[in-house]
C-alpha cells in the first residue's frame, strides 16, 4: 500500500509540472479523505458542485454545501461569492459558521461577467476562496479558471446553478475542475430526546475526482447553528458512507482524462 | 406684467433697459424681437461654461445670472503672463459667439467692477486696482439697491468720492454692507467666492499642440496625465479616493470621466487602467486639445514598504484594493458589498449592504447564530398552496410550492415576527402583517422556511402561507 502511495504521489508530482502546490484541505475522515488526490480537497485548484432536481434552479443545498467545504478557508483570506441573482443571505452562512465579515459579494450581470469575475478574484492575492454561480462551464472557461488559481494557489467553487425555469442545459463534454460533487439534502436526524430538526446533513456524491477515487456519503454540519460552529476544525462530520459502486466509472474517467 | 429680462447692445443703444415694460419697449421700438425668459436655460448654460473654463483654472465661480468668476492664481504664467492668457481666454469665448467683457485685478471686487462699468480687458496691476476704480460709479461696487439710490441721491457720482470719505459715517449712512463692499474691492477685506467644484491643488493638465481623437492616443494621454499627478501626490506622501478626469474637446465641451477608490491610492499605472474601459464612452468630435485630471479626497497615506516575502506580508492595498476597483469601476458600485448587520428582527430589513473596504465598522449586533437562518432568502416572498396544517397554530403538514407537492416529515415553529408598527401608521397596522415562520423539512430533507402571514380568526381574510427561504 505504502508503495503504491509513493508511486502515486510521483505521478502527482510529475502531472503538476512547475505549479506550485498550494497542499489540501481535509474533511477530518479517512474514508473521505483517502479517495482523494493527497488527502484532502486539493487547493490551488477549481471545483465543481451541482445540485439535482429543484437544487438545480434554487442551489441551496449546494450553496451551503461548498461554503461548510471552504469553511476553513474563509479564515485564511477573503472569500468572494459571485452571483447572477442576489439571493444568497448571509446570516444562513454565519449560522453554518461561515464568516460573513470575510465574504464579499458581486453581482454579474451574465455568464462571462460571473467567470471573469472569477479568474479576477482567484488571482488576487488575500482572496483564498472564489464562489461562482454559473450555468455551465465549457473547456476553455475551465483552463482560464484553472490557470487563474494556479497563479496564486486560491481555490475556485463553481456552483452550478440553472436559471429559475430555464431550460436544461446541455452538458459540456468534459471539465477541467479537480472534483465535481453532487449534493443533495437528507433528511436530518435530531438527537434523541430532541425534536424539530437535527443538524442539516447532506447527501454527496464525489461524481469526479482527479488522481483520486470517487464515492458517496451523508455527511452533517457539524455544531450547525451555534456560536461554536466557527471554532470546529473539520466543518463537516461523516454519518455513513453510502456504497462503493463507481469504482469503475473512475478509472474510465481516469482513461478519458488521461 | 411682462417685463423685459435682459436687452442686447443693438437695444440698449435704442434706449430699452432691463426691467422695462414690454408694452412700452414695443412702443419705443415697433417690430422689437423679443423671445421669452428661460432663467434655467440660462444658469445651466452658465454651468455649462463654467465647466468649460476649467481648462483655463480649476477654481471657476458662478456670478449669476451672467458672469464667473475665475481665480486665476498661479496659472496665468502657463499662458506666459496675465495678458496672454486673457488673449487665449477672449480668443476662445469669440469663436462660441458670446458677447462677453472681462478684466483682471486682484480681488473679485475689483475685477467685477473692471468688467462691468471699466474697459472690457482691463487688467489691473497687482496693487493698483485702486486707481483704475476711481473713475467708475458707486454701481460697481455690487451695491444693495438701497445703498445704490442713497449714494446716488448724495451726489455721489465716482467710486474715488467715497473711497475720500471717512470710514465711520460711510458705514453709518450706507449700511455695513458698503463698506465691506468697497474693502473687498480694494483687498482690504478678503472676499470668498463659492467655486463651482471645491478648488483641489491636486490638479494636473496636459495641453495638446494637435487636437487627438483616437483611442490609443486618449489611452496614452490618460496615462500622462496620471503620472504627472500621481508623482505628485507620492511626493507629497498623499493618496486620493476620486479621480476626475476631463477631455476638453475643441468645440469648447468639456467630457467628464469619474473613478473611485476603495482605499486611497496612487500608482498611476492602476488609475490609468481603471480609466481604460471608460475611455470608449468619450467622443473625441473633432479633437481634444486639452486634459485635465483632478485628485480628490486626498489623504495622506504611508509610503510604500518593499516587503521582504511577497506571500508573508500581504497587504491590502497590494491585493485586495485594486481588485475592488476593478470590479467597482466594471460593474458599478452596487454590484459589489458586504452583507452587514442592521438591527431589525424582520429577516429582510436584517441585513443592509456595506461598502467592501474602508466602510466604518458597523455598530449593530451582529445576527444570532443560534436561530436558524435559511442560505438563501427570495427578495419576494412566493406563495405556496394547498397547505394543510392539523390546528391554526401547527406547522403545515403538505404544501405545493412552484408545482410540486412536499410532504412535511419534520418542523420547527412557529417563531414570530411582528411588523415595524412604530414605523407606520397607526391605520396601517393590522394582525394580517403578523408572521409566523416555520422551519420544515420534506420527505427528501429539503428544508424551508416558510411563514404564515396573519392569524386564524382575527379577520375576515385568512391566512395566507409564503415561501420565504431556503435552508439547503
Amino acid at each position: 500500500m505504502s508503495d503504491f502511495r509513493a508511486i502515486r504521489a510521483k505521478i502527482a508530482a510529475l502531472e503538476s509540472g512547475t505549479r506550485a502546490q498550494a497542499g489540501v484541505l481535509p474533511f477530518g475522515d479517512a474514508s473521505l479523505d483517502d479517495r482523494l488526490p493527497g488527502g484532502g480537497l486539493p487547493l490551488g485548484r477549481w471545483h465543481e458542485i451541482v445540485g439535482v432536481g429543484l437544487e438545480a434552479e434554487t442551489s441551496a443545498a449546494p450553496a451551503a454545501f461548498a461554503a461548510l467545504m471552504a469553511r476553513p478557508l474563509a479564515r485564511r483570506g477573503e472569500a468572494v461569492w459571485v452571483l447572477r441573482r442576489d439571493d444568497l443571505w448571509a446570516p444562513g452562512l454565519a449560522g453554518l459558521g461561515f464568516p460573513p465579515e470575510r465574504l464579499i459579494q458581486v453581482c454579474a450581470r451574465d455568464e462571462a461577467e460571473t467567470l471573469m469575475v472569477m479568474e479576477d478574484a482567484l488571482t488576487t492575492v488575500g482572496v483564498s476562496a472564489v464562489f461562482g454561480e454559473v450555468e455551465d462551464v465549457d473547456l476553455t472557461a475551465g483552463r482560464r479558471l484553472q490557470l487563474a488559481c494556479e497563479k496564486r494557489g486560491g481555490t475556485g467553487f463553481v456552483i452550478r446553478r440553472r436559471p429559475f425555469g430555464g431550460a436544461r442545459h446541455r452538458e459540456a463534454a468534459g471539465s477541467v475542475a479537480a472534483t465535481r460533487w453532487c449534493v443533495k439534502p437528507a433528511p436530518s436526524e435530531p438527537t434523541t430526546g430532541d425534536f424539530g430538526l437535527g443538524a442539516p446533513r447532506y447527501h454527496v456524491e464525489l461524481q469526479r475526482c482527479r488522481g483520486g477515487r470517487t464515492g458517496a456519503w451523508i455527511l452533517e454540519a457539524d455544531q450547525a447553528y451555534s456560536w461554536e460552529a466557527t471554532d470546529v476544525a473539520h466543518p463537516l462530520r461523516l454519518v455513513a458512507a453510502l456504497g462503493d459502486r463507481e469504482l469503475a466509472p473512475a478509472q474510465s474517467a481516469q482513461a478519458r482524462a488521461a | 406684467m411682462r417685463r423685459l429680462a435682459a436687452v442686447n447692445r443693438a437695444a440698449a443703444k435704442l434706449g430699452l433697459y432691463a426691467g422695462q415694460k414690454a408694452t412700452d419697449a414695443t412702443a419705443l421700438v415697433p417690430g422689437l424681437a423679443t423671445e421669452e425668459a428661460d432663467p434655467q436655460a440660462d444658469a445651466e448654460a452658465l454651468i455649462a461654461l463654467i465647466d468649460w473654463c476649467v481648462r483655463f483654472s480649476p477654481a471657476v465661480a458662478a456670478d449669476a445670472p451672467g458672469g464667473l468668476f475665475l481665480d486665476i492664481t498661479g496659472v496665468a504664467h502657463l499662458w506666459g503672463d496675465e495678458a496672454g492668457m486673457m488673449a487665449d481666454f477672449r480668443e476662445r469665448l469669440l469663436t462660441s459667439g458670446l458677447p462677453f467683457r472681462m478684466s483682471i485685478a486682484d480681488t473679485p471686487g475689483a475685477a467685477w467692477a473692471l468688467a462691468h462699468f471699466g474697459l472690457d480687458q482691463a487688467i489691473a496691476p497687482p496693487g493698483e486696482q485702486a486707481e483704475l476704480l476711481k473713475a467708475l460709479p458707486p454701481e460697481a461696487l455690487r451695491l444693495p439697491p438701497e445703498a445704490a439710490a442713497q449714494i446716488g441721491r448724495l451726489g455721489l457720482r465716482r467710486l474715488e468720492q467715497i473711497i475720500a470719505l471717512p470710514r465711520a459715517p460711510l458705514a453709518r449712512r450706507f449700511g455695513a454692507a458698503t463698506l465691506e463692499r468697497l474693502d473687498q474691492a480694494l483687498g482690504r477685506s478678503a472676499e470668498a467666492l463659492r467655486f463651482r467644484r471645491p478648488p483641489t491643488p491636486w490638479l494636473a493638465r496636459l495641453a495638446l499642440v494637435e487636437p487627438i481623437s483616437t483611442p490609443e492616443d486618449m489611452a496614452r494621454v490618460t496615462q500622462d496625465v496620471t503620472a504627472k499627478l500621481c508623482a505628485r501626490l507620492e511626493a507629497g506622501s498623499h493618496g486620493a479616493r476620486r479621480f476626475e478626469i476631463a477631455f476638453h474637446r475643441v468645440d469648447g465641451k468639456a467630457l467628464p470621466l469619474t473613478l473611485g477608490l476603495s482605499l486611497a491610492g496612487r500608482d498611476a499605472r492602476r488609475i490609468a487602467r481603471l480609466f481604460q474601459p471608460k475611455l470608449e464612452t468619450v467622443d473625441p468630435g473633432f479633437g481634444i486639445e486639452c486634459v485635465t485630471l483632478a485628485a480628490y479626497d486626498v489623504e495622506a497615506t504611508s509610503g510604500r514598504q518593499g516587503r521582504i516575502d511577497a506571500d508573508l506580508a500581504v497587504t491590502i492595498e497590494d491585493g485586495l484594493a485594486p481588485l475592488i476597483d476593478r470590479l467597482v469601476n466594471r460593474l458599478g458600485p452596487e454590484r459589489v458589498w458586504r452583507d452587514a448587520a442592521v438591527e431589525s428582527h424582520v429577516p429582510e430589513l436584517s441585513v443592509g449592504r456595506a461598502p467592501v473596504l474602508g466602510g466604518a465598522p458597523s455598530e449593530a449586533m451582529p445576527w444570532d447564530r443560534e436561530v436558524p437562518r435559511p442560505v438563501r432568502l427570495f427578495r419576494r416572498p412566493e406563495p405556496i398552496e394547498d397547505v394543510t396544517a392539523l390546528l391554526p397554530d401547527d406547522p403545515p403538514l403538505q404544501f405545493r410550492w412552484r408545482g410540486r407537492l412536499h410532504r412535511v416529515r419534520r418542523a420547527e415553529g412557529p417563531e414570530r415576527v411582528g411588523e415595524e408598527w412604530w414605523k407606520r401608521g397607526i391605520d396601517e397596522i393590522s394582525v394580517a402583517h403578523v408572521r409566523d415562520y416555520y422551519r420544515v423539512e420534506d420527505a427528501e430533507g429539503s428544508r424551508f422556511w416558510l411563514f404564515r402571514a396573519g392569524l386564524y380568526g382575527g379577520s375576515d381574510v385568512p391566512p395566507k402561507w409564503w415561501m420565504h427561504g431556503l435552508f439547503g
